[in-house]
């Protein structure tokens, strides 16, 4: 993974020091809270329902143990009250969509200590929200994927760095968010994003990216148009440049639902790629030093090494895993939570952060120092945090996956249900998150409940459940074969169910918003409605192999509406 | 690296004004010393304002800066708008007259000027500022002082990214 130097070190320890200050200005009086608010969250400081909420970047999911465990270290010391009406809340991390750590409990008069602990690990809180360049995302198996053409985490390292306090683009109309991948299969909903990138190879051999822009979720679900089939990877910051400036200066700031790039790209089309080359082309041919942001080869290939395979890590024959012994979890794990590796001997192995007990996403002090300690025995220090919200371990001998599977285990992370309906992604919701409309802990705790039964998970196959509290959609419902969007009518909670969303993997087909299928049900019928759609699904489709997704697609909405209308008792509608 | 300068200027410092009548700008203005004018005003004087009378000019920040690209060398100061701090259309506006307008006279920071926004104003090609009535100076000097190794993508001030800058130094 990128190895920080003196620059970057000292670069975290002066943002941090900047922080302190800004902060102290705050709790003195000098500096108020609408003024110090855009400060705060272009450091991950928002303040939530019941506390400030800090989410912590890892760049593109990329993690150490050393990393986790301060991560463990401030959910133990820092997240949670000793007294008050939340006494004994807190103590964990939160792992986002967005591949970031997120802690709900810690006091803001403790933040600048935080900060000096992250950047301690070379880690930070850096545009992780505000109306700048995000927290850039990738695949979570970059660079160990078998189907990857090229690994995109260099590339992500130098959009980090290029995007990193970027002063033109700190104070955009809106959020901005960007995604890379690298592989054949998309495992990081590249067609969601501001700016989702795609590397890819020409017939000479040559790098460079699909460019797509103005894809997002929200109130207005809009795929990302393809603006550029193949630009030449080292003109990427230019581009992106040139794309971020014609939104800077164009984008909407009348109306925060309306100020989304994805707006812009709708609402011009043709006309607003055409100012993007255009700027492009000016900015190289126009602009005093237009061509220094140019990517030179000696800059890719320094921070390329920092990605070579860890030290010891090198393809070894296969040898084939002995299943003589092999209880039937552990053959399912070994079908479910561990995947195909780019070197022959080794796996990449998901730690399951989806079971019961727990918020989907969660991991505990405790549960992170284990993780940290399953990394340094089997994975070479290094883990991900991967776009479902669970932990990766990229780099484990295959010979190894017996004893990770038993310390796996013991630790709680071997619950094979990787890809199954459990392993649904699902945001904070109304427990924590003050723009929820609803709850969405609930929910994924009732269906975790109820779909318990790993045969039946298994019966049912690969599916995509995904639960938002409310259209800001980080719970990405939009992109869910089942969608689950929690809505407020006349305070009450209620939950929209949609089905067909399309997050743009092999298995979802290309990118597609999910369609609704009728009124809004009431919190305590939605499980019963995702357990009459999934029937429906078994009873209707034409073979074990045909795919939830795949049977909606065939059959349509009106079986599954039907059944869900039939178990409406809040909500029952007529004819 | 230094910290940046920056000139600070407050109503009593300030020279430059406005030309209006009864609240109203003049359509016409006529040519006088340290004026300010509108781009409108701008574009009704732009060929008889005498060569020798330096002329400053006020942008909105929804003003595409290349409708007065071709006249930046007939300005002493530009003036730029924030008329929120978190409307950040004028951090653009800078960078284009800097790096492809080649303008060199003073670029005015206006508006909500902030103390926290001083390093962004800074490194887009800023050189001067009217902090609002409430800040202070102490601290925006402050805050232009971070940072002191440099950032990592090129800026008016430093046009090199860093990973070029790292090349030149590990060169010498």
């Amino acid at each position: 993974m990128y190895r920080y130097d003196d620059f970057d070190r000292s670069f975290v320890h002066q943002r941090a020091a900047q922080f302190r200050d800004q902060l102290e200005r705050h709790l003195a009086g000098s500096l108020g809270e609408e003024e110090f608010r855009p400060l705060r969250l272009q450091n991950g400081w928002y303040v939530q329902r019941h506390a400030p909420m800090l989410r912590v970047a890892v760049p593109y999911g990329e993690l150490n143990s050393k990393q986790l465990r301060a991560l463990s270290r401030i959910a133990r010391v820092y997240d949670g009250r000793s007294g008050g009406p939340h006494a004994g809340k807190g103590g964990f991390g939160h792992l986002t969509t967005r591949q970031n750590c997120q802690y709900n409990w810690i006091a803001l008069d403790d933040a600048a200590d935080v900060m000096d602990l992250l950047a301690d690990v070379d880690m930070h809180g850096i545009q992780t929200s505000g109306n700048c360049i995000r927290n850039i995302t990738s695949d979570c198996f970059a660079g160990v994927a078998a189907d990857e053409i090229v690994d995109p985490r260099p590339y992500c390292e130098i959009l980090r760095q290029w995007s990193t306090l970027h002063p033109e683009f700190a104070f955009l109309p809106r959020k901005f968010k960007i995604a890379v991948s690298g592989a054949i299969e998309d495992r990081a909903a590249i067609a969601w994003h501001d700016i989702g990138l795609v590397l890819k190879k020409n017939d000479a051999g040559e790098v460079g990216f699909e460019v797509r822009v103005g894809g997002g979720m929200g109130r207005t679900p809009i795929i990302g148009t393809v603006v550029r089939e193949f630009l030449p990877w080292h003109e990427i910051l230019v581009f992106i440049e040139a794309v971020v400036r014609v939104y800077n200066r164009y984008g909407r700031r009348d109306n925060i639902y309306k100020a989304r790039i994805k707006i812009l790209v709708k609402a011009e089309g043709q006309k607003f790629i055409d100012a993007v080359e255009g700027e492009f082309q000016d900015i190289l041919e126009r602009d005093i030093d237009g061509s220094a942001h140019l990517i030179t080869d000696a800059e890719l290939a320094r921070v390329s090494a920092c990605f070579e395979s860890p030290d010891g890590v090198t393809a070894v024959a296969e040898t084939p895993i002995d299943a003589t012994n092999a209880t039937p979890s552990y053959t399912r794990w070994l079908a479910r939570n561990v995947h195909a590796h780019r070197l022959s001997g080794y796996r990449a192995v998901t730690l399951s952060l989806k079971r019961a007990g727990q918020p989907p996403g969660d991991a505990s002090a405790n549960q992170m120092a284990l993780a940290a300690d399953l990394a340094d025995r089997f994975s070479s220090s290094e883990l991900r945090v991967s776009h479902d919200q669970n932990l990766v371990l990229p780099w484990v001998p295959a010979t190894e996956l017996p004893a990770l599977y038993a310390a796996a285990r013991e630790s709680g992370f071997a619950t094979p249900n990787i890809g199954h309906l459990t392993d649904m992604i699902a945001c904070p919701g109304g427990d924590l998150c003050a723009l929820a409309n609803a709850r969405s802990i609930p929910i994924a705790a009732s269906l975790t409940e109820r779909f318990d039964d790993l045969d039946e998970l298994h019966d049912i196959g690969d599916i995509d459940l995904h639960i938002s509290g409310c259209i800001n959609s980080c719970g990405h419902h939009h992109s869910g074969h089942i969608g689950i969007l929690g809505v407020d009518k006349d305070g009450q909670e209620w939950y929209q169910v949609s089905l067909g969303g399309s997050d743009g993997s092999t298995l979802s087909g290309p990118s597609a918003t999910g369609k609704v299928i009728g009124p809004s049900f009431a919190a305590e019928e939605v499980t019963d409605v995702v357990e009459v759609v999934i029937d429906t699904y078994r009873a209707q489709r034409t073979s074990h192999e045909e795919r939830f997704i795949a049977t909606v697609r065939r059959i349509g909405l009106d079986p599954f509406k039907a059944a869900a209308n039939a178990v409406r008792r809040a909500t029952a509608i007529d004819g | 690296m230094s910290a940046p300068t920056m000139k600070f200027i407050d109503a009593a410092s300030n020279r430059w004004h406005e030309v209006t009548a009864d609240d109203a700008l003049v359509p016409m203005p006529t040519p006088c010393a340290e004026c300010l004018l509108s781009t409108a005003q701008w574009q009704a004087v732009r060929t008889t304002w005498p060569r020798d009378i330096p002329v400053g000019i006020v942008l909105a920040n929804d003003v595409d800066v290349e409708t007065i690209g071709r006249d930046v060398a007939s300005f002493a100061i530009v003036a730029l708008q924030f008329p929120k701090w978190t409307d950040g259309r004028a951090y653009s506006q800078a960078r284009l007259l800097r790096s492809r307008y080649r303008y060199t006279g003073e670029l005015r920071a206006t508006g909500e000027v902030l103390v926290d926004m001083l390093p962004l104003l800074a490194r887009t090609g800023f050189d001067a500022v009217v902090l609002r009535a409430d800040q202070s100076r102490a601290v925006a000097e402050r805050a232009l002082a971070m940072f002191p190794a440099g950032h990592y993508q090129g800026d008016t001030l430093a046009r090199q990214p860093h990973f070029r800058r790292r090349l030149s130094e590990s060169a010498t």
